[in-house]
Order: C-alpha cells, then structure tokens, then sequence
C-alpha cells in the first residue's frame, strides 16, 4: 500500500507534499515516514495519507480560476496612485504576485 | 465557415439587425441568469456550495459582459442595455426569470442543468460563427460553461437519489421545462416592438449570414434529445414524447407546453418587472447616466 | 499541557492540532474564531442585496466577489474552530442560526442604500484587516492559516470599498451628500469595531496571556483611526462633532468613550437589538429551507467509486 507524506518543516509552517512510502498500515508508514523523509531536511511533523484516498482534479478538468476575464477579483484593479494602510499594500503585493504566477503558468 | 465579418460596416441592415438580435438572445440569458444565481450567495445549502453557485454566477455575469461589448460596436453603451432599456426590449428566456422559492436548490440545479445543455450546443453552433468576434469569445466562454454542465448534471444526479430529491425535482421539471423551451423560440427583432410571435426572418438571418450555423429547430432537437433520456434515466418525468425513427429515437414536444410569455418576442412573465426594478434600483435612485468600469474593454 | 506551560510558550503559531491543550485554551480560542467565522456570514448577508443592487456590472461581479470571498473565510474559520475539538461546524451554524451565535456589532444594522456599501466596505473591512493582519501571529496554527489566506484575499475588498466611497465622492452633489449621511450614522458604530477599551473588556487578558490575541482593543484603534481618518478626510467626508476626537500633538487621535453608545453596543453583544435579531432570524430561515438539501446528501448511495473512504488502519 502506498502513502503519501507531507512534511512540515517548523512549528507553524504549512505541510507541504515531500513524496510517498510503501507500508502495510499507517503506523508503520509513520514510521517508514519518519526515515525516509524526516531523517536529513528539517521536520517538526509529518502526515502520511493514503494515496487511494487522495482525489485529483486537474487544469485538463477545470479552467482554474476561469478563462474569462476576472480582473475585478484582484487587488490590482483598483486605485493604485493611492496610499493604503500596510496591511492593504501587503495583501495586494501578494495579489499581483499570485497574478503574475498565473501569468507565467 | 471562417470568421470573414470584422466590424458592422461588413453588414447590411438586415444582418446588423440580426446581429444585434442574436447578441441581445446571447447576453440578456446571460446576464439575467446570473441575476437568479446571485440570489443564492449566502443561501445555498453548505459553504462549499454557495462558493461553487457564486463561481458560476460570476461566469454567466462575464459572458453577458462579453457579449454585450460586441454590442457596443453596433453602437450601445452598458448603461442603455442593462439600466435603462425597458422591460420589453430584453430577448432573454422566460426560464432565466423564473423567481426561485426559498430553498429550492432542486430548481436551481435543474435550471442550471437545462440551460447548461441548451448553451453548450449553442456555443457548438457559434464556434465557426462568421463574425469574428463572436468566433473568439467562444472558446474562452467555453471552458467555463464545461465547468457548469457537469456540476448541474452531479448535482441533479446526487438530488435525484433521495425521496425529498426526486419529488422536488419533479415539480421543477414540470415548471420549468415549458420555459427552457422558449430558449429555442424565435425572437422579435432586436430594435422593433415585440409582437406575439417573434420572427422567422431574423432567425433565418442569423443563419443565412452565417453568425449561427444551427437553426433553432435543430438545436431544439439536439437539446431534447440529451436532456430527455438523462431526466427520464433518473425516474423524471417530462412533456416530451418519444418518436421512433428509422431506429433512431428523436422527442418531440406539442405546441401547447410552451408557456403564454416566451420572452424572446419581448413578451415576459411579472417576475421580470420586480427583478428589473431592484437591479435598475440603485442607478435610478442616485440618477447616474454612466455604468462604472472596473476591467478594461475584452479584448 | 497546563495552562502555565501554555502561557510560557504561548508564541506565534505554537499550538496545532497534535498538542494536548487545557480546555481553558480551546474553549476561548473556540469562542473567539467562532465569534470570527460567524461575522464573516453575518456580514456576507448583509452585504449580499447589493450584488444585485449595484449599479453597473464590473461593480456587480466585484460585489459577487466578496461576499463569495466572506463566505470562503467562514469556511476556513470554522474549520479552525473546528480543530480545537470543542464544536463542530454544524453545531456553530446552528447556533448562529438560534441567535446563540456572536458576531461584530456592524452586522446587526441594517443596511439599505447603496451609499452605505463603502461604510462596511472601506471602513469596517479596513479595521477588520487591521486586526486580522495581527492574528496571523496568533497562538492556535490553524488560525494563522486561515488569516494568512484571508489577508491574502481582503486587500481587494478594502479596495474595492475604497474605489466605491471615491466614486461616490466625486459623483453628483446628492450622492455626495447621502455619502456623507451614511458616513455620519456609522462612523460610531466603526468606532466600537474594536470594542470597549482594555480596561473594560471582558476576555482580553486570558486570550493575550495565551498568545491568542496579539494586540489589544486600543492598540488596534488607534492604529486604524491614524490610517482611517486622513484617508475620510482626503474624500471629503468631515468627520462628525460626537464622539469627540481629539487630535494629540504628535498627530495621533484619541476618542472620547464616553460620547458613544455603550448601552446599545451591549445589547447587540447579547443578540437582542432589534434589527439584528431581524437578520440573525432571516439567514435561520435561509438554511432551514435548504436543510433537506443536506439530509440528502448524508443519506446519499454515491455511485461505485465514489464512497467516503472507510478507516484506513
């Protein structure tokens, strides 16, 4: 059976998708996690997950976040000769930055 | 065919007035759709759901948009379109009016699969549209629309597996059916008044000017030859009758299930009074004479 | 873990899921992110006629938009809530609906004019932020997950506020004038956005000394009226003579608490004002009427291959 492994690297972070172990039961996939996944980079928490369990959906199924245009969901649209209170300023940096991830995608 | 119309100026009258009437029939089903979706945001039945009903809302709301930017280069500015036209000058659907009952996401999701269908051949009929802008906004309107039709159909399909489901959809087939068959219904011109019966000619335009390659006669066929077997698998029930054809099954609907107000000729349903007074609301009461623009004109 | 060991490591993001934590924690984390989540719907619903209502259809979409954004963040938040094992989403949904549920004071007026939208739009969402910028260094991780996500998404909607309050600031002498009429009736109520000051506010001391919340009522109001207050000035809205607003030497403000309704701001903390019971009654009535629709779905045979996956242990 197949698990797939998402590491945390510190306390507060995000688990984020490192790669998979082959295992019998969940807790000697914890335990193979553990090895093969924990042993070298930085790990505060792992979660390992059974790969038939995951579902996937993909940009052959789905137009993410559309193919029309939606310009009027971001940040970026509006007054930009404005000062804003850092909280805004900071929100839309991480607007234009998903944008132009999307962009370049 | 290819797109070979670039501009109006290509047009004669005849075909500018059929033109306009096709993208009036494209946009007002559109954008007055999206009115009813909107209606659920905050009021569908899990969070998940009422951010996925939003999601499509804004897609048909996009659509009207573009739509009616083709309309401005026959001379039209948003705010004549959707604020200030009258109430019978809109081409939409009477299906796309239909108020919802409180709680009733069995109308909503059958609507939505019903018009999902009639749209996905209508964007099949227009890919090769001979007028270009309308050739180009196909594809992106088209992805999208893929979305909708298979979350209508799961939808319909998961309702339709439970006592309360089934029942509910039922009533929904039964009153809303007569109206998605008015989607195939002729229009009256765009610029004339409406009269009783709508207009063979400018449907035929449409057609024989090539910004359509299907007539509504044969999208009709192909929408009832879709919607009813999936329905009729599902234990739903509906007007259509099925004619058997050389081996090949064809449906088929008597003329006296279509509801007395079509709205393609003009001719609405009262819901369509209130509805217009709210949206209209706001640009009345504060007397703007301009729609606010946000994006920049499509492409 | 004690509640010493909790307040001794009560850092940004310290606590997850994994951590044995005193219900003393997880009960207030519990009441705060669900006072949270519960805002986000609340205010949704009262912003959600003027999807419909507005004037033009890029205003429309941005307006579909947010409240679809608002509805996203209760998502998150009451799964946050959620993980704390105290309640679960449905329990917290129907106590929101029995009127057992809190929310911000804001949502418990009613709103009825276009003019208003930039009231809750720019100015209550531009506190909001404030505050919500700070809680991504809160105590419980699944909380800060949440807030990154939602700072990530609110700058458009405090822009989009902004963008509505300019427009009607530069529009016609009447709509200038309703403006500055709304602005009058909320600015009080904005005010109190942040609650009553430190000194009299009821759970402020446990959820900072656990690391939960990161700045205090007054920090958080005085930092919003610095941004906010030249910001209304710049479009033309005067601010009105109550409260009274003293501006300090070093160009910072200071508001008089005496000059604002306290009595009604604790009528609405017990749900019994009026028209928010009129709202908090209308989204019951609202998901009553598509309860069937979940009934549904739980009793659901899905098609083969479709099952919710068994344990897998």
């Amino acid at each position: 059976m197949i698990w797939e492994v998402f590491r945390q690297e510190k306390q507060g972070d995000y688990h984020t998708h490192c790669g998979n172990v082959h295992a019998p039961d969940r807790e000697m996939a914890k335990q193979f996690a553990a090895i093969q996944h924990g042993r070298r980079k930085p790990t505060n928490s792992l979660w390992v997950v059974p790969k038939e369990e995951v579902g996937e959906t993909d940009a052959d199924d789905v137009a993410f976040g559309g193919t029309t245009d939606k310009a009027y969901r971001w940040a970026t649209a509006y007054n930009p000769d404005v000062d804003h209170a850092e909280e805004v300023v900071e929100s839309e940096g991480q607007q234009a930055e998903a944008e132009k991830q999307r962009g370049d995608a | 065919m290819s797109a070979t119309l670039e501009s109006p100026a290509d047009l004669d009258d005849e075909e500018r007035e059929a033109l306009e009437t096709l993208l009036k029939r494209l946009g007002d089903d559109e954008y007055v759709l999206a009115e009813r979706y909107t209606e659920w945001q905050v009021k569908a039945p899990t969070l998940e759901s009422d951010l996925a009903l939003a999601n499509n809302a804004q897609d048909e709301l996009g659509h009207a948009r573009l739509w009616y930017d083709v309309l401005e280069d026959l001379g039209y500015e948003e705010h004549e379109l959707v604020y200030e036209r009258e109430a019978d000058e809109w081409r939409h659907s009477t299906l796309v009016e239909r108020p919802f009952a409180e709680g009733d996401w069995a109308d909503a999701v059958l609507r939505h699969y019903l018009y999902d269908v009639a749209e996905d051949i209508r964007l099949d009929a227009l890919e090769g549209s001979s007028y270009a802008k309308i050739a180009d906004r196909v594809g992106k309107i088209r992805s999208e629309e893929e979305y909708h039709l298979e979350h209508a159909s799961n939808w319909v399909e998961r309702l339709a597996n439970g006592d309360e489901g089934a029942e509910r959809l039922q009533d929904a087939v039964d009153r809303l059916f007569p109206h998605a068959l008015t989607l195939f219904e002729p229009c009256a011109p765009a610029t004339g008044a409406g009269d009783a019966s709508g207009d063979e000619d400018v449907e035929e335009t449409i057609v024989s000017a090539g910004f359509r390659d299907a007539t509504l006669e044969e999208m009709r066929e192909g929408w009832l030859s879709t919607v009813v077997p999936f329905l009729d698998d599902l234990g739903l029930e509906t007007p259509a009758s099925e004619l058997v054809h050389f081996d090949e099954y064809e449906f088929d609907v008597t003329e006296d299930v279509l509801p007395d107000a079509v709205g393609r000729d003009g001719s609405h349903t009262d819901a369509w009074d209130d509805l217009r007074e709210e949206f209209t609301h706001t640009y009345r009461e504060l007397e703007r004479s301009e729609a606010t623009k946000i994006m920049d004109k499509p492409e | 873990m004690d509640l010493d060991t909790v307040k001794e490591r009560a850092g940004p993001r310290e606590f997850d899921p994994a951590d044995d934590l005193p219900e003393e924690y997880r009960k207030a984390a519990t009441r705060m992110i669900e006072f949270h989540a519960n805002s986000e719907i609340m205010g949704a619903y009262l912003e959600r006629p003027f999807i419909r209502q507005a004037p033009s259809i890029d205003r429309k979409l941005a307006f579909s938009a947010k409240v679809q954004d608002e509805i996203g963040h209760g998502q998150l938040l009451y799964r946050a809530a959620e993980s704390l094992g105290v309640k679960t989403r449905e329990e917290m949904l129907d106590d929101l609906a029995n009127g057992d549920g809190k929310f911000l004071n804001c949502f418990h007026y009613p709103m009825e004019d276009w003019v208003e939208t930039p009231m809750i739009a720019f100015f209550v969402d531009g506190a909001a932020m404030r505050r919500q910028a700070t809680l991504r260094r809160t105590s419980w991780e699944p909380y800060a997950h949440a807030m990154d996500k939602v700072c990530f998404e609110e700058g458009f909607h405090v822009k989009h506020g902004e963008d509505i309050l300019r427009t009607l600031m530069t529009g016609s002498r009447k709509e200038q004038k309703l403006t500055q009429e709304a602005f009058e009736k909320w600015w009080p109520r904005i005010i109190q956005f942040f609650g009553p000051t430190d000194d009299r506010s009821t759970h402020h001391d446990f959820a900072s000394a656990v690391g939960l919340k990161q700045q205090s009522n007054d920090e958080l109001r005085q930092a919003f009226l610095d941004q906010y207050i030249p910001k209304a000035r710049k479009y033309g809205l005067e601010i009105p003579d109550e409260p009274r607003i003293r501006e300090r030497d070093d160009g910072t403000y200071e508001v008089v608490e005496d000059d604002l309704d306290w009595d009604e701001f604790f009528t609405i903390a017990k749900n019994e004002y009026e028209p928010g019971v009129g709202q908090i009654d209308g989204r019951k009535k609202a998901q009553e009427a598509v309860e069937w629709v979940r009934d549904t779905l739980e009793s659901n045979d899905m098609p083969a291959g479709n099952q919710p996956p068994q344990a897998a242990d």
